[in-house]
């Protein structure tokens, strides 16, 4: 079907009196699906040619915005899509923090009206390892709610379908019985030291939740447990377990030093691949209706010690120095398990990345990007 | 020594409302000497705007600030916009805190309430159980709004070393409230009726209003510790500020002193009135700073609202 410049719009409900060019068309029609047209490239008879036909295709096709897309989580998302998680005739966009900054509501805007995203995965944050979050809490909590309410407002002005934002079980409430599970996220204060971002992160669910009782919009979260994978933040100081092993084993082999892990070795905790959860992710935001967020974590008997981890990397590395556990640093807690019984009831055939391999394939990713990993 | 201080200079945002008009009345009757207050309504600035704030602190130049300024509203149409009252909250907060903290502002006294305690919860709740739960679903976007002041303050204690604070009033009541009787809370809403009861020649229906709250405070003393809170009170932590467990109502004492001081001679029947439910708040922290404050005997409080609301029944809010 062809239309020429001119005659009004195809979809139904649209009033313009000529078609929308290139750009996407935010109306919904009635059914409540969205169509999508695209502008396919046909060669003009000359550059004063004004009769312009378009040819137009319709099928409901998603147009995603990943915010904060060139972090960990947001290159896993690239790679599971490229691999095959992607569907025909979907657009992703991988925004950075070199596109737009998201702390500001007019670059937001500008960023949403040049995609008319139809859904957005919303991984963007200002993060930051312990000491950091301690020294700024302030800041930490005004800059995440701006770039929280900038991104979901404008979600919800454009009339994006669904987004899905990151939590994560740091959240949590500091005094808290384990395992915890979604429904616990509010019951207390998180703890001390990053105060700040947690509550923001928080807010994240309550601007969900606000947004679904007053205009029906089922925007949600996930929360994952502790990540690692390539295109990670490296960082020692940092405190994230397995990024930091992973560069300490790195530097240790090359400088043929011993490798020292900070405290005995015997915590606990529920790691999960990114790709997996990039996986996970993409699940949600086509299939997941609830509100309310989900837990996307292995589950209790999954739980692995830091020595596991530990002993994977230096299995990678093929380390062959000697490994010392400074028990005089603190081990954290023992076990924080999270509830992955959501998760599992959804998905009870969800097969997570077995953990060697994971670690192997981002231990080969630091060693072969060394220079220009972030740490 | 240089013996030159800088005069205070008090802006006060929310200055119309009810609170507002306490300390301004308080401020007058027994005001320091030296001392700037300004009280502005939202007629002066837009708070959701920015640079709207931003203009009246390079205007006003505070040197310390009561923030009342609130979207505020009742049971229903919390209920309908949990948006709106989450995100205009926040907006307004966020702008008053950071441009007081950018303005160098000394202190900032802002206002909580005790409706934004957890909804389950053990009872008396005290000012360290504010984020122990979620807030009642009826508001919880205007309750969660409120509750991050607190958090915005303790993060600025943090990051800058500011005192920020703020207090939690139970059950405001006085002149220039909204007497709205569907919007408004219950003291006001029993004025407003009794006074059309009586206009009407009616008979006075009071029936359960769904709030079990218990402890009322005039706005007058509330003003007074207002200040108070903004002279003299150091924590981070907030306050509450309320009368103690001792000095709680029941719905039908209230009926029983607005029909009194209104000489209202009709029948009322307080037979559906909500029962002995309590819902406490613990005043222990106010009474150990401090122990001699003398809150107004409840009926003559209710007198002067009640005369007030007869006296200005056209001006008023309903």
């Amino acid at each position: 079907m062809l239309y020429s410049a001119g005659s009004g719009c195809y979809v139904n409900t649209c009033k313009s009196p000529q078609v929308c060019g290139a750009s996407f068309c935010s109306e919904s029609n009635p059914g409540g699906n969205r169509l999508s047209f695209r502008q396919t490239d046909r060669p003009r008879e000359s550059e004063k040619d004004l009769e312009i036909t378009y040819r137009f295709e319709l099928w409901m096709a998603m147009r995603v915005l990943v915010t904060g897309g060139s972090g960990l989580v947001g290159k896993a998302v690239e790679r599971v899509v490229k691999e095959g998680e992607g569907r025909e005739g979907e657009e992703w966009i991988f925004l950075s923090s070199k596109d737009a900054n998201l702390v500001s509501a007019e670059e937001t805007r500008a960023i949403f009206e040049k995609h008319r995203p139809t859904h957005v995965i919303h991984l963007a944050a200002m993060v930051g390892g312990l000491y950091r979050n301690m020294r700024q809490n302030l800041d930490f909590w005004r800059s995440n709610i701006h770039i929280n309410d900038n991104v979901l407002h404008m979600s919800h002005e454009f009339g994006v379908e669904k987004v899905v934002s990151c939590l994560s079980t740091c959240v949590f409430p500091d005094k808290t019985t384990y395992p915890i599970d979604e429904t616990m996220m509010h019951n207390g204060a998180p703890h001390n030291s990053n105060y700040g971002y947690a509550y923001a992160k928080r807010m994240i669910d309550v601007h969900n939740r606000a947004l679904f009782q007053q205009y029906g919009r089922r925007y949600t979260a996930v929360i994952p447990t502790n990540m690692f994978g390539a295109h990670d933040n490296f960082n020692i100081e940092d405190g994230h377990v397995m990024p930091g092993l992973v560069h300490k084993t790195y530097l240790a082999k090359k400088e043929g030093k011993p490798l020292v892990v900070w405290g005995s070795g015997r915590a606990l905790r529920q790691f999960i691949y990114s790709v997996d959860l990039a996986r996970l992710f993409i699940w949600v935001l086509r299939e997941y209706n609830e509100v309310e967020p989900i837990i996307t974590s292995v589950s209790e008997e999954d739980e692995l010690t830091v020595k596991d981890a530990v002993d994977a990397i230096v299995e990678a590395f093929e380390f062959k120095g000697e490994v010392i556990y400074d028990t005089s640093k603190s081990d954290g807690q023992i076990k924080k398990t999270a509830n992955n019984a959501k998760l599992k009831r959804y998905l009870p055939d969800f097969k997570f990345t077995p953990f060697k391999e994971a670690v192997k394939e981002t231990c080969d990713w630091f060693a072969a990007n060394y220079d220009m990993a972030r740490k | 020594m240089n013996g030159t201080i800088e005069p205070m200079r008090v802006l006060v945002t929310g200055g119309s409302g009810l609170v507002g008009r306490a300390i301004e009345q308080v401020v007058k009757e027994e005001g320091g000497e030296g001392e700037e207050w300004t009280f502005l309504s939202s007629k002066d600035a837009n708070l959701l705007s920015a640079e709207e704030t931003r203009k009246m602190f390079e205007k006003y130049r505070p040197t310390h600030v009561i923030h009342l300024a609130a979207m505020v509203g009742g049971l229903f149409r919390n209920m309908r916009q949990n948006l709106d009252f989450w995100r205009n909250n926040i907006s307004i907060n966020d702008n008053v805190l950071q441009t007081a903290h950018e303005f160098g502002v000394v202190k900032v006294v802002s206002c909580l309430s005790t409706c934004i305690f957890p909804d389950k919860t053990p009872y008396p709740i005290d000012e360290t159980m504010i984020h122990n739960g979620p807030p009642h679903d009826s508001n919880f976007g205007y309750a969660f709004a409120k509750r991050m002041i607190d958090v915005q303050n303790r993060t600025c204690f943090k990051q800058h070393g500011r005192r920020y604070t703020a207090v939690i009033p139970t059950n405001v009541f006085g002149p220039h409230d909204n007497f709205n009787i569907d919007d408004g809370h219950v003291l006001p809403g029993l004025i407003h009726k009794t006074f059309l009861a009586q206009k009407e020649g009616a008979a006075l229906h009071v029936w359960g209003s769904g709030r079990p709250l218990r402890q009322f405070i005039y706005s007058l003393d509330l003003a007074r510790l207002f200040v108070w809170v903004l002279k003299e009170y150091d924590e981070v932590e907030p306050i509450i500020l309320s009368v103690g467990e001792e000095d709680e109502l029941s719905i039908k004492d209230c009926a029983d002193a607005v029909v009194e001081a209104m000489g209202f001679t009709g029948d009322y029947d307080t037979t559906k009135a909500d029962g002995q439910f309590k819902k406490t708040a613990s005043n222990a922290k106010l009474r150990k700073y401090l122990p001699g404050f003398r809150f107004t005997p409840f009926k003559e409080a209710i007198k002067e609202t009640c005369d007030w609301f007869v006296a200005n029944y056209d001006i008023a809010r309903k």
